[in-house]
């Protein structure tokens, strides 16, 4: 990670207004090549609507988006798949009836040309996802047997897989881990941490502040619509994370656990 | 819950053993999915078994040269209701589409002297105008297809009735190249070259996929993926066609609906079009986000079906010699969906093939022809078709619900 370089993703003073409730207010977020930022707060906070304008299915009121430095407008979810930023939405990717390389695939297919009666290209297909399965050490015992046969971690995986198909620099992952079995949570934990090996920027939203301290090289703390505190890996405690999210502690108290690793509070 | 429920089962058992119970469900899964044609082929071969034995003649080939013919209405029917009942919706409005459909194209070749073809053509795309309009009234009024295909089929029946002369309340295709069509049969060199052509293509095909396999260093068995299936394709060709042609030769219709088959399961298992359909059926937010045009597959769906039952609706025409008020009863709609589903299309969508509408046409017909053989009486009949059903709507149910626990 070099910080001397513009980040690969920033989110610049960015605002949002449901009629009278502002969703965001002001929220900057600066993300580089090779790192991951968990999003943490409460229901409510504006994690949501803060995913959604970065994946580019919210066009915020104020403020800007940079993606390496250049503002960009994210129109719509294939502008944002454009400037190379991919959503895994939980549990939301995946057709049961459908085989992990269909899964993979969907929307993205290979196919022949008329001539060739525009039949799918089955064995390219099986090829590629082998490849980007073994690439991020997914193990499927048979990809050509439906995803309803598949575990909550495959099922996550190959959700993450697929988003990576297109080489994003930017992954955002909604409740990578809910409802998922300790071995299975581990799965999808190593996975994001593979993620940031090759180079990616990971955002990671979060409710679990265990998986949250484990991979999150830095967390933003949002609060009602305002980001609380910004503070990076090992400089806080998880009761101190914990108070944030809730407001438990003062506004110094939390400008202070921002700064403990020279990262400015906003 | 069952995600919870399995979260904390991989909590209290770390390295889970292969219980019987486990292996029961996967063995129960596979047979949702991919070897759902097992029971249906089983069904039957246990009818066509106690009809053999009750009366001997429900085997003969003159026999099974008219059941051939018996379903194929209730074949193409169920096939076009297919595409609607694999995206989870469902259409109601099969049978009087298909008599309206019938209706105009009889009307403009007797009454108004156009030509057969052209009085076809404009059926077909009468069937296409309505599926497509009740497509889209579902699609972008979120009108429960339910409700919007029922109450489309009273407006049809109601049209259908103003189409047909005040006087007789009948138009009659005794005579007309329609009504005869049912009575063309193949003679059996043109049958053996068909079938030949079909076991070329399947051969391209297959040849085509292995070659891609082997050049992606995927694991291609030759024997398997090339040669099985062209030689049990010949052999039960070959069969097929002996026994029609022991009696008058493949009826032009069998042939006709095979084709329809052959062709439709190309297009929804080897093209985009078919994967975005059970794609939408299974998740139909997962395949938004993936890109996919939901809105005008759904329309697209829709319009299918009503082809196809402008098609069923012609040929039914056909082989009674006219359209009355009577070809819009709801037979022809409960056959079909039952054959849709007895041959193992899931009512909740994402799961069924092509040959559903096949092999459940085949179950549903032999059962009201071999009851007619053993003269078993009207509510026997109803009965027994009625009972099939239901069991096929519990396999259905008890095969989904076992299809989506597998986590």
């Amino acid at each position: 990670m070099n910080k001397n370089e513009p980040p690969i993703l920033e989110v610049r003073n960015v605002s949002i207004r449901f009629g009278g409730v502002a969703a965001l207010t002001r929220v900057s977020l600066s993300i580089w090549p090779g790192e991951v930022v968990a999003l943490v707060g409460d229901n409510g906070a504006g994690k949501s609507t803060l995913v959604k304008t970065i994946s580019g299915i919210q066009s915020p009121d104020e403020g800007e988006i940079l993606v390496s430095g250049a503002a960009l407008s994210l129109k719509s979810p294939h502008d944002a798949n454009a400037a190379g930023i991919q959503t895994v939405y939980q549990d939301l990717a995946i057709c049961d009836n459908l085989d992990t390389v269909q899964n993979l695939f969907l929307g993205r297919e290979y196919y022949h040309p008329w001539y060739k009666g525009r039949r799918l290209d089955r064995a390219g297909m099986e090829a590629r996802a082998k490849e980007v399965l073994a690439n991020l050490d997914v193990k499927i015992r048979d990809i050509n047997v439906p995803a309803n046969s598949l575990s909550g971690g495959q099922r996550q995986s190959v959700a993450i897989c697929r988003s990576i198909l297109t080489d994003p620099r930017v992954v955002l992952l909604d409740e990578p881990t809910a409802a998922l079995g300790v071995a299975q949570r581990k799965q999808v934990l190593n996975l994001i941490e593979r993620l940031r090996a090759q180079g990616r920027a990971v955002i990671v939203i979060s409710h679990d502040l265990g998986d949250v301290q484990q991979v999150a090289d830095r967390v933003v703390v949002l609060r009602l619509g305002n980001k609380v505190a910004e503070v990076s890996r090992g400089s806080y405690t998880r009761e101190e994370l914990v108070g944030a999210i809730t407001g438990m502690i003062s506004n110094e108290e939390m400008a202070a656990l921002s700064r403990r690793e020279g990262v400015s509070h906003v | 819950m069952s995600k919870q429920l399995s979260a904390f089962t991989t909590f209290a058992n770390p390295a889970p053993q292969e219980t019987p119970k486990m292996k029961l469900d996967a063995v129960l899964g596979a047979l949702a999915t991919r070897y759902r044609m097992l029971p249906v082929l089983l069904a039957l071969v246990l009818i066509w078994a106690y009809f053999a034995w009750a009366n001997p003649l429900f085997l003969s080939p003159r026999n099974l040269s008219n059941l051939s013919l018996q379903i194929v209405t209730t074949g193409i029917v169920a096939l076009g209701l297919m595409f609607v009942l694999v995206i989870g919706e469902i259409d109601l409005s099969v049978a009087a589409t298909g008599a309206v459909s019938a209706a105009i194209t009889a009307g403009m070749a007797v009454n108004q002297g156009f030509d057969t073809v052209t009085a076809v053509a404009v059926g077909l795309l009468i069937g296409a105008a309505i599926g497509c309009v009740q497509g889209l009234v579902i699609t972008y009024f979120r009108a429960p297809a339910f409700i919007v295909t029922l109450g489309t089929s009273l407006i049809l029946q109601g049209i259908l009735l103003d189409l047909l002369p005040a006087s007789s309340n009948l138009i009659s295709l005794v005579g007309q190249p329609l009504g005869k069509v049912a009575t063309i049969y193949l003679p059996g060199l043109v049958s053996v070259a068909l079938l030949a052509v079909v076991i070329a293509l399947g051969l391209v095909f297959s040849l085509q996929s292995y070659a891609a396999k082997k050049r992606n260093a995927l694991p291609a068995s030759f024997l398997w993926s090339v040669v099985a299936p062209a030689v049990s394709l010949a052999i039960v060709g070959t069969v097929v066609i002996a026994v029609f042609s022991s009696y008058r030769g493949v009826p032009l219709l069998v042939a006709f609906l095979l084709g329809l088959l052959g062709f439709f399961a190309y297009v929804t298992t080897q093209t985009r079009f078919g994967v975005y359909l059970y794609a939408i059926g299974a998740n139909a937010e997962a395949a938004r986000r993936a890109g996919i045009s939901v809105k005008f597959l759904r329309v697209t769906a829709f319009t299918l079906t009503g082809i196809f039952a402008a098609l069923g609706g012609m040929i039914a025409a056909g082989r009674v010699l006219g359209v009355s008020p009577d070809s819009a009863d709801t037979t022809l709609l409960l056959e079909a969906i039952a054959a849709a589903v007895i041959g193992g299309v899931s009512l909740f969508g994402g799961r069924g093939s092509v040959w559903a509408a096949l092999t459940g046409a085949l179950v549903i017909g032999s059962v009201s022809n071999g009851m007619l053989l053993i003269n078993a009486s009207t509510q026997t009949r109803l009965e027994v078709q009625g009972a099939i059903l239901t069991l096929a709507v519990i396999l259905d149910a008890y095969l989904s619900r076992k299809a989506n626990r597998g986590r």
